[in-house]
């Protein structure tokens, strides 16, 4: 048995040295020194990531597009309808004569609330948009409380919006032929244009608002948890921006229409009626 | 006036994350926000190398550029602060960092984001110079007592480097002359593989 013992080992230190030396060249050049270039080429692509395809958009976009959007948005359009009152004025109908139930309690009070919180979240979402202005602190931050709260409050009454008015709001070919003639807007006289129970414009302003909210709700949930990677939040914030500012058009159109383009409009919201006069011309297939 | 820069040597950064204590510790930053963090690559392997970031304070910051209430500004000497009273915590100045700079305190009311805290080169912020204030919201002001900032003063390694633009580069390109690159570099071959 001793005799085995010393031929083994001397066995056993020839392979490990024989292994040893087989690996060395490998193992030892690799911990010799490489380019830092290299290394910083590496470690760049560990935390700036892929900053240059979304980083870069929003920030360019941030820095300039955005801001002057939402001006030209706050600016122009209330400009145009200013010269659109002046110009061509407002549409007037009889209020007098027969009165027509257009729009229920549960139907008013549901609009009552969207419209509300929808006020509410372009008046806090402007503000922050132009912060700089407002000097930012803790008006500001008071304000994005309030645009939480009123999206969630507004996310809602969309919803139920959804449920009482999606079948009267489903797009009919005449619609087309009312965008084609602007609904009538751009004439003095008081023709008759195509129009169920809601009008294309109507219908446009709904969808946007029921289908564009789900959107902005997505987007914004992603800007005010953090959820998601970085490029989630960069695409949310862009996505959010723009469709933000078609809404807020179209909700200084729908604000136009109902104050000042027609004569009394308003009413039909408050107290549910709507004369027929005003029905026969602006909702000829309504039936009565 | 100089330009106040931050250089970290990857071939002497050890990963000792002393610069995230020494900073954390020092100006008592909340938990959940770190204002500088050591990054490894290849981590157990041959070529291992680590770095320290925090905030750049780049020319032209693109949080700057982003910030809907200008909350955030640069000094002369480049130094980028930002004011908490200002920031309302939004966020565009994360999204539009590359290095992931600016951190937000977390538990307002209703799961909100706290004012963006993020590396102030050591220099405090907006408020009074030495004052209770800004002590409170933006740690120690280093750089007016004339000193370096924390992370760089504790370095063990001398890994990184802060101060004047020119004295770093100074320092850097000196040792990379004395340690030399590719085959007249230091390492096993240089040490063990004479020819």
């Amino acid at each position: 048995m001793k005799k085995l013992i010393l031929p083994g080992c001397i066995l056993f230190w020839a392979m490990a040295g024989l292994a040893i030396a087989q690996s060395q060249g490998q193992l030892l050049t690799s911990f010799g020194p490489g380019p830092s270039t290299a290394a910083f080429h590496e470690i760049n692509g560990l935390f700036t990531g892929d900053w240059q395809q979304y980083g870069q958009l929003f920030t360019s976009l941030q820095a300039n597009i955005f801001s002057q959007i939402f001006l030209l948005v706050v600016t122009v359009v209330p400009l145009i309808f200013f010269l659109h009152y002046i110009i061509i004025g407002p549409m007037k109908f009889s209020h007098e004569g027969r009165q027509i139930y257009y729009f229920n309690l549960l139907s008013r009070c549901i609009h009552w609330c969207a419209a509300i919180s929808f006020a509410l979240l372009v008046i806090t979402g402007l503000l922050t948009i132009f912060g700089s202005l407002v000097g930012g602190g803790v008006l500001l931050r008071s304000g994005r409380t309030v645009h939480l709260i009123s999206a969630v409050t507004f996310s809602g009454s969309a919803l139920f919006m959804l449920f009482i008015w999606a079948k009267d709001m489903i797009i009919a070919p005449y619609d087309f032929l009312w965008m084609l003639k602007i609904g009538g807007y751009l004439s003095k006289e008081n023709k008759t244009v195509p129009a169920g129970r809601f009008n294309a414009g109507q219908k446009s302003w709904f969808w946007l608002a029921t289908l564009g909210g789900t959107v902005m709700a997505v987007t914004g949930y992603f800007l005010y948890s953090f959820q998601g990677n970085t490029d989630t939040l960069r695409l949310s914030a862009i996505i959010h921006n723009f469709l933000g500012a078609a809404m807020v058009t179209v909700f200084i159109i729908h604000l136009y229409m109902s104050l000042f383009a027609i004569k009394g409009a308003i009413r039909s919201m408050i107290s549910g009626y709507k004369p027929e006069a005003e029905l026969k011309i602006l909702h000829p297939r309504f039936k009565i | 006036m100089g330009r106040m820069k931050f250089l970290c040597d990857i071939e002497r950064c050890i990963d000792c994350s002393g610069c995230v204590v020494a900073c954390k510790e020092g100006h008592h930053i909340p938990v959940g926000v770190n204002r500088r963090r050591v990054i490894t690559i290849n981590q157990g392997k041959p070529g291992e190398k680590s770095i320290s970031v925090s905030c750049m304070h780049c020319a032209d910051a693109p949080c700057i550029a982003v910030c809907p209430t200008d909350a955030i500004y640069q000094r002369d000497d480049g130094i980028v602060l930002v004011s908490k009273d200002t920031c309302i915590g939004c966020g565009y100045c994360f999204m539009a960092c590359p290095f992931g700079a600016p951190q937000f305190p977390s538990g307002q009311v209703f799961g909100a984001r706290g004012a963006m805290d993020k590396c102030t080169f050591c220099a405090g912020g907006p408020e009074e110079t030495f004052s209770v204030k800004e002590q409170k919201l933006y740690g120690q002001n280093r750089i007016a007592e004339g000193k370096v900032p924390l992370c760089a003063a504790m370095c063990a390694t001398k890994a990184l480097l802060a101060g004047d633009a020119d004295e770093v580069a100074d320092v850097y390109r000196e040792r990379v002359f004395k340690r030399g690159s590719g085959t007249n570099a230091w390492g096993w071959d240089k040490a063990y593989k004479k020819k």
